[in-house]
């Protein structure tokens, strides 16, 4: 395995920066659009809540390699030529937004109304509100479960491998077909990921520990 | 139908004929309520009599069904359109209710901004306020309900009393002309009801206009200029709370002082 690391170390960080910037762009898009699909699955207004729960449903309840082939084929149909990788990084987006704004719709509800009508009463806008009352409280009391998504999405990152993209997955699977040595190559690619996911474990349980401050309900 | 032009120009708050369901429920029927300049009224009665839902009507976080609200003469809540009621859009209700501040029985400071910043957070996003004029600000509230040495803690590290003090702070800051509290002691302790109350008998003092409902017949009876009497979503009785409590009228009021004089006087 060491060996694999060592001689190939040029492609598997190649391939290891495609998985991560794949990743990690879904996962900062996914973020903006899961926050206001929260902010519908939340609305007092069913037209806005229904639409949002129908997106939410679709990209939960279908598997992710499905709609990694979906997106792939269906955008040249409708006339967007597109490089696989913005491809890749479109399906992961729409995807982790689903799963994020569920994230985000429990935390919301967590917030005590009370406090919105406070805000309310106090003359905030119901955006301002939002934006400064409701969502600094909500990724305090989400970042474990948020935690969890962006590995997951990290780890899922791996199926981009049948689109065509370069990823640490498909540069592991090219290795290992070249070498014969397939067990090796895989436990090379397994380390790289295990080391990624525990460096973002780690900022997580940091962050969260600096922001446990002023979270108390009461 | 009462209109803006019939309303007494001393009338802040002025209520006609509101009336509330919550399902089957009818939980305010046909309530009228009217507040003058510098009055301070107490809400009185058992509970699920409908007090804290009228006071919410009142400021509109309860949307009523019938009737109308007006706070300095405009209607609250809703927007005559071709002599239709619809309900008016979140800016113009802010507008309506700018006049008006409310205290929670539960506080509901926002838990994530030390006490000052509950205090200057709408000072800075309502009214635009520097962060420095902000603080100043805020401080001075702070200072008025004794609280300015706890500026920088969150409200996590407050008793309840000091909590509800913030709250009152941040609701002042908003320089109210009526303000609202909705049992503002009940979530206390025993023991810490007292600074709450001396707040408030502070702020009647210095003439502001307060509607408040309460359990403590103590405060209604001494700092009170009215006190209402609501059982069964009506008022039922209303009068300076010398003649109320002395000569009530109603069997229900009665009834209700002598349950609470049996728990309290043994």
């Amino acid at each position: 395995m060491l060996e694999i690391l060592l001689n190939h170390y040029p492609v598997l960080i190649k391939g290891l920066t495609t998985t991560l910037v794949v990743s990690l762009s879904a996962i900062a898009l996914g973020l903006v659009l899961g926050i206001l699909l929260a902010f519908g699955l939340t609305s007092q207004s069913r037209l806005v809540r229904w639409p949002c729960g129908l997106y939410r449903s679709f990209w939960r309840g279908t598997p992710i390699l499905l709609q990694l082939l979906l997106v792939y084929y269906l955008l040249p149909e409708i006339g967007i030529e597109v490089a696989p990788i913005t491809a890749a990084i479109l399906t992961l987006t729409l995807n982790t937004a689903a799963f994020q704004s569920e994230i985000f719709r429990s935390g919301i509800a967590h917030i005590p109304a009370g406090q919105i009508e406070a805000a309310r009463m106090a003359g905030i806008s119901a955006w301002q509100t939002r934006r400064r009352i409701v969502m600094p409280q909500v990724f305090r009391l989400t970042l474990p479960p948020l935690t969890n998504e962006i590995i997951t999405i990290l780890k899922n990152s791996s199926l981009v491998s049948v689109i065509a993209v370069t990823e640490l997955m498909r540069v592991s699977e090219q290795i290992a077909s070249r070498t014969f040595q397939p067990l090796e190559t895989y436990l090379a690619a397994a380390v790289l990921y295990l080391a990624v996911n525990l460096v973002l474990a780690r900022i997580s349980a940091h962050l969260e520990r600096r922001m446990a401050g002023g979270l108390a309900t009461e | 139908m009462p209109t803006a032009d019939t309303i007494a120009p001393r009338a802040i708050v002025e209520a006609h004929g509101i009336s509330k369901r919550f399902g089957d429920l009818e939980v305010l029927s046909d309530i009228d309520f009217r507040l003058d300049s510098s009055e301070v009224v107490c809400v009185i009665g058992p509970s699920g009599s409908g007090k804290s839902t009228l006071l919410r009507c009142l400021a509109f976080l309860e949307p009523y069904d019938n009737g109308s609200v007006y706070i300095d003469g405009q209607l609250l809540g809703y927007d005559q359109r071709g002599g239709m009621r619809v309900r008016a859009g979140e800016r113009r209700i802010d507008e309506v209710r700018a006049p008006v501040g409310m205290v929670f029985q539960h506080f509901h400071l926002w838990p994530h901004r030390t006490a000052l910043e509950n205090v200057t957070e709408a000072l800075r996003l309502v009214n635009g306020l520097s962060r420095r004029d902000a603080e100043a600000e805020g401080m001075a509230m702070l200072e008025r309900v004794g609280l300015a040495e706890r500026a920088g803690h969150f409200p996590e590290s407050l008793s309840g009393g000091q909590k509800q003090r913030v709250a009152i702070a941040r609701a002042l800051a908003m320089k109210p002309r009526v303000m609202l509290f909705d049992e503002p002691t009940s979530a206390l302790d025993p023991e810490l009801v007292g600074e709450v109350l001396d707040v408030m008998k502070q702020l009647a003092a210095d003439g502001m206009t307060m509607v408040i409902v309460t359990h403590e017949m103590g405060f209604a009876a001494n700092v009170s200029n009215r006190v209402v009497f609501m059982d069964q979503g009506q008022v039922v009785e209303s009068g300076p709370p010398s003649i109320l409590f002395r000569q009530p009228r109603s069997a229900r009021l009665k009834q209700f002082l002598n349950t609470w004089r049996e728990r309290h006087i043994d």
